[in-house]
């Protein structure tokens, strides 16, 4: 489905999905949908002087460039109550499974990179063992994506990990900013769904709007962005360069910080720890949090005894596992090239850089 | 803030230096001077040893109001350990004001062994003043479900 | 001025003649205009060395870590590091030096002065670039010059510099083994505490507003630690690795365990690490501004930092990094010290 959406229909159009009398989602058919709840709409906003998802509250605004932290907190949110657990003494201990509430999300303004971190979060939370707490949000979760006609970030490298800034992979609708209009296009059943719960709002393109949409990928596309030399041999090349000097050199600067992992639309690593609440009688709950590669602690072992002691064996970490364990696993890099660590990194670590780097060293 | 709720009795946590406070409080209770048993006594060495820390936990865990009580200035057993606490919880109860906490939840007092009315006084005089204030609710951690 | 060349010689020859075993300075990064932290040990690459507005680090972080890793290495190897430290990075370094971090003779401090300068504030500068993407940056007297794609960009530099530099009382190491440009202690570019004054100016209730929005976007990265040289403590209270769980650790066990700060980044628990921290800042944060600079979601970190500052100095006449022989500020007193507020 393609259609035309002038730019001043865009809050008819959240309007529709959050009052839509039958809204429909994913995995829901149609008498679900009468019962279930509608859509609730987030969009980009600036708050403090960065761009973060905020709920719509009747308008979406998509002028951001893109936003500090990427759209994956909706299915895998930094804190997730797994149980609560109780304990009286001489009884046997109570637990309670708490199951993420049944709303359904729409978020809007995805950009294409974030877009294509989704199948990647799919991927881990999926495969062989199903994720409960993941999918149970997920199959509740419309992404509505935004072309970048020009790359937001001077650090977007996404044409060298096989994405594309027009990439609709992951989205369930992709718009693109036609200068007053929005091309929108449903990439999915939901897609379709939801652009059909704005009815008479969308138009039919012209013969023109397809030819300027097709300018206006190609222009996209065309845009310079950084770029990563050897991308297809970067696994290999990663694997026999584990051992190599380079990872402490180019590791030096690190702090060890979670900016990197925490801001990464493909992180996915948790802890879970249980926060007790109350002695007597024992109680509290079982908590999931994000945990980070980067952190000295993050490989402790209890004995004091830490497998990956510098700071060059925890960049490498990161780095393989987006380009070489992640490829090995499931055929694709992780890395979606969005450029956040690049540009948050507090002393200048750049994955760019040390893809490059070690790709091109002979050792 | 909470609004002040009639049945609300507020959460004390007392740290009360082992030489002068606590047995001032001793001596309140053989005294047989009434006062609110709404704080928790916790004893400490000397209020040198009172970690801004310990308030900041306190705080977290639920506490409506925090006590720092030990011996007058001059009088501690480790020569200087008062001197040392009253510079440090000064600083933290700036910080503590500074990010907009009312300053009446947070309390120190010198109490000496001998003063046990006046131990029964700065805790009737504490209790009241965080009472008008209604529950904590800025620094405790929300249990959710 | 500083003549860049003046410090590569510098840095060339101590390496050369085995004076420093190790040269810290700042060298172009290979994202846009930003310098990034250099670790120099062949004097051949002391040229990469560079002084812009954007050498932001403070490197004294990494006398902390070269220290942490020699002692994790058993490892004692002669000569002392040099590093290029502004002002407010060797004020770091003398507090390090008051709590025998490490000793004098182990740290060569090859000083910068600021002069009429600091370092810029990349939030203040994109606004007025129009969305051009510099790359490179440059000092000019009272002026910043940036090289974009559409030419040289000339901008006041007060303009665009950073508040903790707009404020800073002394842009000068006054502790050094070599100064590179001149003393302007004293220049008045901003009142000190300009930003903090502006922010107490507001009653308590609008305080909160503001702090509990900033503490509920804190996502407990670490950056503000990880990124301060004075948090070198081995053990953190909010690290889990302080009480390690291992399968024999019996639910009781937990707890009873004193934990003081969860994992979650909720806000009751930023709060509690965001102010321990500056309570263990208090008289030993030489106002870098590191932390606000590295807070991926601009939590006002050096206001807390600030805060302190400002109560030591009026209350305590404590000035922090003033001197390698002072007292601390929690470790001494004075008769005088305040107590008003005791009953």
């Amino acid at each position: 489905m393609e259609k035309i959406l002038d730019k001043k229909q865009i809050d008819g159009w959240v309007a529709a999905l959050t009052e839509h009398p039958q809204g429909v989602g994913r995995g829901c058919n149609a008498a679900e949908a009468a019962t279930t709840t509608l859509w609730e709409v987030h969009t980009p906003a600036l708050d403090e002087g960065i761009w973060t998802y905020q709920p719509a509250n009747g308008t979406a605004r998509l002028d951001h460039p893109n936003t500090k932290q990427s759209p994956k907190e909706f299915a895998f949110p930094q804190r997730e109550i797994f149980f609560s657990f109780e304990q009286i003494k001489g009884e046997a201990p109570r637990l309670t499974q708490i199951v993420p509430k049944e709303q359904r999300h729409a978020v809007f303004g995805v950009r294409p990179c974030d877009g294509r971190g989704v199948p990647r979060m799919d991927k881990v939370f999926t495969d062989h063992i199903e994720d409960k707490y993941y999918t149970s949000r997920r199959k509740n979760i419309a992404y509505v994506g935004l072309a970048c006609n020009k790359p937001p970030s001077p650090n977007c490298f996404c044409l060298s990990v096989g994405g594309s800034p027009v990439s609709s992979d992951g989205l369930d609708v992709q718009m693109t900013d036609l200068g007053d209009r929005y091309f929108v296009k449903a990439i999915t059943e939901t897609g379709k769904a939801m652009m059909a719960a704005g009815g008479k709002l969308f138009a039919d393109p012209s013969a023109a709007d397809q030819k300027l949409l097709k300018k206006t990928h190609d222009d996209a596309v065309a845009y310079p962005q950084r770029k990563i030399n050897d991308p297809d041999g970067a696994p290999a090349k990663l694997r026999a360069n584990f051992d190599s000097p380079l990872w402490q050199e180019m590791a030096q600067a690190c702090i060890g910080c979670g900016i990197c992992t925490f801001l990464c639309p493909t992180c996915h690593c948790f802890d879970i720890n249980d926060e007790v609440h109350n002695k007597a009688p024992l109680s509290g709950q079982r908590v999931r949090t994000w945990d980070n590669c980067q952190f000295p602690d993050f490989t402790m072992h209890s004995s004091g005894h830490n497998p990956r002691e510098g700071t060059g064996a925890r960049l490498r970490q990161r780095v393989n596992h987006k380009f070489q364990y992640f490829h090995e696993n499931f055929g694709m890099h992780q890395c979606t090239g969005c450029g956040r660590c690049v540009s948050e990194c507090p002393v200048g670590i750049d994955i760019v850089t040390v893809v490059n780097k070690v790709t091109e060293h002979v050792g | 803030m909470s609004e002040p709720q009639a049945d609300f009795e507020p959460k004390i946590v007392a740290f009360l230096c082992k030489w002068c406070s606590s047995a001032g409080s001793d001596l309140a209770g053989v005294s047989r001077i009434q006062y609110p048993a709404n704080a928790t006594p916790i004893t400490i060495p000397c209020t040198g040893a009172v970690s801004p820390m310990y308030i900041l936990s306190a705080f977290n865990k639920g506490a409506d109001g925090v006590l720092v009580s030990g011996c007058h200035i001059g009088d501690c057993h480790y020569i200087e350990g008062n001197y040392l606490a009253r510079r440090k919880m000064h600083l933290t109860m700036e910080l503590l004001k500074f990010i907009g906490l009312e300053p009446n939840r947070f309390r120190m007092s010198w109490v000496s062994a001998a003063e046990g009315a006046k131990f029964a006084q700065v805790v009737t005089e504490f209790v009241d003043d965080v009472r008008k204030l209604g529950p904590q609710d800025k620094l405790r951690k929300v249990v959710s479900q | 001025m500083i003549n860049i060349q003046d410090i590569r010689d510098t840095a060339r020859d101590m390496l050369a003649k085995g004076e420093a075993r190790m040269v810290i300075g700042y060298r172009r990064g290979t994202r846009g205009m930003l310098a990034e932290p250099a670790f120099i040990t062949d004097p051949a690459q002391a040229d990469d060395l560079v002084w812009d507005p954007t050498c932001f680090n403070n490197l004294s972080l990494y006398l902390v870590h070269d220290k942490k890793f020699l002692a994790h290495m058993r490892e004692n190897p002669k000569g002392p590091v040099a590093v290029v430290a502004k002002g407010c990075d060797a004020r770091s370094i003398v507090v390090l030096l008051q709590e025998h971090y490490f000793k004098r003779e182990d740290v060569y401090i090859l000083g910068v002065s600021c002069e009429g300068a600091g370092v810029v504030d990349e939030r203040k500068l994109a606004p007025l670039l129009n969305g051009e993407r510099p790359s490179a940056a440059a000092f000019d007297g009272d002026d910043f010059v940036f090289t974009t794609a559409a030419g040289e960009k000339r901008l006041a530099a007060r303009e665009v510099m950073a508040d903790r530099c707009l404020e800073c009382r002394a842009p000068y190491p006054k502790e050094h083994n070599l100064v590179f440009g001149e003393d302007k202690t004293g220049r008045q570019l901003e009142a000190p505490f300009a930003a903090l004054e502006r922010f107490e100016a507001q009653d308590a209730g609008q305080r909160w507003d503001a702090w509990s929005q900033h503490f509920d976007r804190c996502m407990r990265c670490f950056a503000c630690r990880s990124v301060c040289p004075m948090c070198y403590c081995d053990e953190c209270v909010v690290d889990s690795i302080t009480f390690p769980v291992t399968a024999g650790t019996t639910a009781e066990e937990k707890a009873t365990r004193i934990k003081w700060i969860e994992r979650s980044a909720t806000r009751s628990e930023n709060i509690t690490y965001l102010m321990t921290r500056a309570m263990h800042l208090a008289g030993r944060c030489t106002d870098c501004g590191e932390c606000e600079r590295a807070c991926p979601v601009n939590v006002p970190i050096r206001m807390l930092n600030n805060k302190m500052e400002r109560e030591a100095r009026e209350k305590f006449g404590f000035e922090p990094g003033a001197s390698i022989g002072g007292p601390s500020l929690v470790a001494t007193f004075l008769d005088s010290d305040p107590g008003q507020f005791i009953r």
